[in-house]
């Protein structure tokens, strides 16, 4: 693939989106080669926002004919980078113009929008309608529908919720999956993901975009919970509080209200300041429901499970666990980003490992990040806080995360440490067996590092058959981060 | 170029690279926000319209990675300064317990590097706002024999001969435009009727050095500052009360910053008169059946957190029913003419922000907007006239001067 992006193709470009949302200004180019992350955005030579799957399918077979690389971007709130692009030829795709929320139907309980929607408005709608889309884990406020699904392993838990995705593939051909209008079933409403054939919409979650560019989805909704209890139990040790989580999971396997969430003594310190009574494990069962005798009855049964395993109360956290449950009026939702904001320069150590020897895992990790800290130390940087947290999403994974945060945020040496610290963090965690969520730049050249022959082979053939020229998202996977020293945010 | 290029940039550096460039001041959506940034919403919606965008390039001049560019003034200047942004992301510095970033401060100092190191860059709407001053002492190139017009024929005390408790201070804005100087007329007279001992400038009135800091002419802002300072510190008097939010917010916060301080308390109409209408100094003889929003000043509410005085005052005007938008309050969406969006590509943004603001208030069923801010209600005056019905547009001082049934 060698092929510029020559004037007539520009010119077919802005015939299709208009003038007023294509341009190659060089300031607004710069912006895209940026995001959340500290590993960077996208080098481009132009920047595109389309506003329709017409357009995008339209673009797409352009760019195809033409052989141009195209980069999708959501919310730009990656924690491991975007693909690099190339400034000279890129053609990157702003996809958050799109984020009409297009039907939430109450009857059928779904939703359907935009795939550039930012999550935080899909919630809303949802919720404006009394309805509840499973969004957990993720700063909301940021990260788009299509960003979540193509990002994430299991598209960050909404996995089972996606009924059907709207895709177009490198050629313009528009794909939509699942049971529903215009898909391989002809169904007039949108309610089945595995009807009329393959589960296709499973290899467009956590492919990074590198099959297609999402466009529009559907998703499961459930009526919205509206009562809220907590139960908060302290533990001395990691294996007590697993064994909670243990007997929790395996009675509930996707834990949609009512999750079992663990916190380590940093992350419980940025609640409680330098309290005695912070425990090294302190769980939080967070239980949602539609009326008050199901959240009771389901708290109890978290109690009783508690004080099986030694689960202590304290006034402090029995004190927290009342506030979360009581209604103010307002909108409850905590904004996280705005908590880990305030921490500073962050090196996010998330990982995800099997919920089996987790305890000793766990163990292993604290000891590595804080051999890592005090060489932070040793350098003159100041760590603010740290932030270890995991739970449980099925019956047989852990996901979490032990992260620290750096006060020096003008110091171009502190944001390198934290980089090199994610990256080295990832590999060990990698050696311990973790394979972690996210499937975007650094990541994604880490995970694809481990698969095997035969992954790597069913990898590249439908990669071939859906975008034979390789311009969705090139670099993904194929390790242009682990190859370098460096990357270019910050 | 040489490192003090950049320095008011060094200066907010602490802000720069404490944001993380989440983008939460670019999307977040929630019950009360229907969006965070106006300029974002009216334009293509490129991420140099967000105010990420303008720190992410903030550090990019800092760091060597950009140079100066008409681009990267047109991205500087692309910004109401309404600090919703700042607002909505939410996040504290936790050293000082202030907001983590100050957007409108690196906005400021984005300009001001720009306009005094390469003014070339900067549009010329810009730089005849700044010629204007240094000519006329006013950003609008009206004449100095104009300023004192609107208090023709009052009989008011004259602040630089007559001791009085009060400075009525009206502002370039509303002084000097024919079509908001009735309102200045008006707030005399409601402050006569409440008894007020208060006096004025005429065409001694200074300007307040409001729109030359937000512009970026930091050093000519400094020197109005100080000679400001030294004038009203002269006059004895113990009390400024302003008429337009954007001089409010100057002479309360920016002049707090100076060497030599302000010595009279500085007050907005509405917390003045919202006092005295609660000791019922006024007296409201007229209903007026009308249902209103009332749009706050970014610089009285997000800025000085000055949310509660007018709605009081609403209240308690017969007849009159307040009705709240969905973003209100410390979430209002700017109307589209703060930070200079008016001079902006000829203030077609400033002016879809004004609709979407009236859109609002409509859909929240009010049959007005108010304000309490001439800059506010000139560019949503401008926006009701593309309006698809008639859509009116008051100062506060307009429905209290009418409840009173006064003659000024």
């Amino acid at each position: 693939m060698t092929a510029s992006l020559t004037g007539d193709c520009v010119i077919e470009l802005t015939n299709i989106v208009g003038e007023r949302y294509i341009t190659d200004d060089p300031v607004t180019r710069f912006t895209y080669t940026r995001d959340a992350s500290l590993f960077g955005g996208t080098q481009a030579a132009l920047i595109v926002r389309p506003g329709s799957t017409d357009e995008v399918s339209r673009i797409a077979a352009l760019c195809n004919r033409h052989h141009v690389p195209i980069v999708t971007r959501g919310g730009g709130a990656t924690i491991y980078g975007q693909p690099k692009g190339d400034p000279e030829r890129t053609v990157l795709l702003d996809m958050t113009r799109m984020d009409r929320v297009i039907e939430v139907n109450t009857a059928g309980m779904t939703v359907t929008a935009e795939a550039g929607i930012i999550m935080g408005k899909l919630v809303h709608a949802c919720k404006k309608e009394g309805c509840y889309i499973y969004a957990p884990f993720a700063p909301v406020h940021i990260v788009s529908l299509g960003g979540w699904m193509s990002g994430a392993a299991g598209a960050a838990s909404l996995w089972p919720d996606i009924v059907s995705i709207t895709v177009v593939l490198a050629d313009g051909t528009i794909v939509q999956t699942g049971g529903g209008p215009g898909t391989n079933v002809h169904q007039p409403i949108f309610y089945n993901r595995n009807l009329g054939g393959p589960d296709f919409a499973g290899i467009f979650i956590g492919d990074g975009g590198s099959f297609g560019i999402k466009t529009e989805a559907t998703i499961r909704i459930t009526t919205y919970p509206t009562k809220l209890k907590a139960g908060i139990f302290a533990f001395d040790e990691i294996e007590p509080a697993l064994e909670l989580v243990r007997l929790h999971v395996e009675r509930r396997p996707v834990q949609r209200f009512d999750p079992v969430l663990v916190f380590g003594a940093g992350a419980m310190k940025n609640f409680m300041g330098d309290s005695d009574e912070i425990a090294p494990f302190t769980v939080q069962a967070m239980i949602q429901g539609h009326d008050e005798a199901e959240v009771e009855a389901r708290l109890a049964i978290i109690n009783s499970l508690a004080d099986q395993c030694g689960g202590k109360h304290n006034f402090m956290l029995d004190a927290m666990a009342e506030a979360m449950g009581t209604p103010t009026g307002e909108e409850s939702e905590m904004d996280w980003m705005a908590i880990f904001n305030s921490f500073g320069i962050p090196a996010w150590l998330p990982f995800t490992f099997p919920r089996q020897g987790f305890a000793e895992v766990y163990k292993k990790l604290i000891v590595w990040r804080n051999e890592r800290l005090n060489e932070a130390e040793k350098l003159g940087l100041h760590l603010r806080t740290t932030w270890e947290f995991f739970t449980s999403t099925d019956p047989s994974t852990i996901i979490g995360e032990i992260d620290s945060f750096f006060a020096d945020v003008d110091k171009p040496e502190a944001i390198a440490f934290a980089r090199t610290l994610m990256a080295d963090f990832q590999k060990y965690a990698h050696s311990l067996g973790s394979i972690d969520v996210y499937n975007q730049g650094f990541m994604a050249d880490l995970n694809a590092s481990c698969w095997s022959p035969g992954f790597r082979r069913l990898f590249e053939a439908v990669k071939g058959a859906v975008d034979p020229n390789g311009i969705l998202n090139p670099g993904l996977w194929t390790g242009s981060y682990l190859n370098e020293k460096e990357g270019s945010n910050g | 170029m040489a490192d003090t290029a950049f320095r008011e940039l060094d200066r907010v550096r602490r802000f720069i690279y404490s944001c993380r460039t989440c983008g939460v001041c670019r999307y977040k959506i929630t019950e009360k926000v229907p969006y965070v940034c106006p300029v974002k919403k009216a334009s293509p919606g490129f991420e140099n319209f967000s105010s990420r965008g303008k720190i992410m390039l903030a550090q990019a001049l800092l760091e060597g990675a950009l140079e100066p560019s008409a681009g990267l003034a047109r991205a500087a200047y692309s910004c109401t300064l309404c600090g919703n942004c700042m607002t909505q992301c939410g996040a504290t510095d936790q050293d000082t317990g202030k907001p983590l970033v100050d957007n409108t401060a690196v906005v400021e100092a984005l300009r001001a590097d720009l306009l005094r190191e390469s003014p070339g860059l900067v549009d010329e709407a810009y730089h005849r706002v700044l010629a204007n001053t240094r000519q006329y002492g006013n950003p609008w190139g009206m004449p100095r024999s104009a300023r004192g017009k609107w208090a023709k024929g009052l009989k008011l005390k004259d602040a630089q001969k007559e001791h009085a408790e009060v400075l009525l201070f009206t502002g370039c804005t509303m002084a000097l435009n024919p079509q908001l100087s009735q309102r200045a007329r008006k707030a005399a007279a409601v402050l006569k009727q409440a008894g007020v001992d208060f006096a004025v400038l005429g065409n001694a009135e200074p300007c307040c050095g409001s729109v030359q800091k937000r512009t970026g002419a930091f050093e000519l802002a400094r020197d109005m500052m100080n000679s400001n300072i030294k004038q009203f510190n002269s006059l004895g008097c113990a009390v400024i009360v302003t008429l337009c939010a954007g001089c409010c917010n100057m002479l309360k916060t920016e002049y707090a910053k100076t060497d030599e301080k302000l010595a009279p308390k500085v007050y907005h109409l509405v917390e003045y008169l919202s006092r005295l209408v609660k000791d019922k100094k006024i007296a409201f003889t007229k209903e007026q059946h009308m249902t209103v929003a009332y749009h706050d000043p970014c610089h009285l509410g997000r800025h000085l957190g000055i949310f509660n005085p007018p709605r009081d005052i609403l209240r308690a005007l017969p007849g009159i029913t307040l009705v709240e938008r969905v973003a209100t309050r410390e979430h209002t969406i700017c109307c589209g003419a703060g930070g200079g969006m008016r001079l902006f590509d000829g203030g077609a943004l400033a002016v879809d922000m004004g609709r979407e603001a009236l859109q609002a208030a409509r859909a929240a069923g009010a049959q007005a907007i108010v304000s309490a801010c001439p800059f506010c209600e000139t560019n949503l005056e401008t926006a009701a006239q593309g309006f698809d019905a008639p859509f009116p547009v008051y100062d506060i001082i307009d429905l209290i001067y009418d409840a009173a049934e006064l003659n000024g």
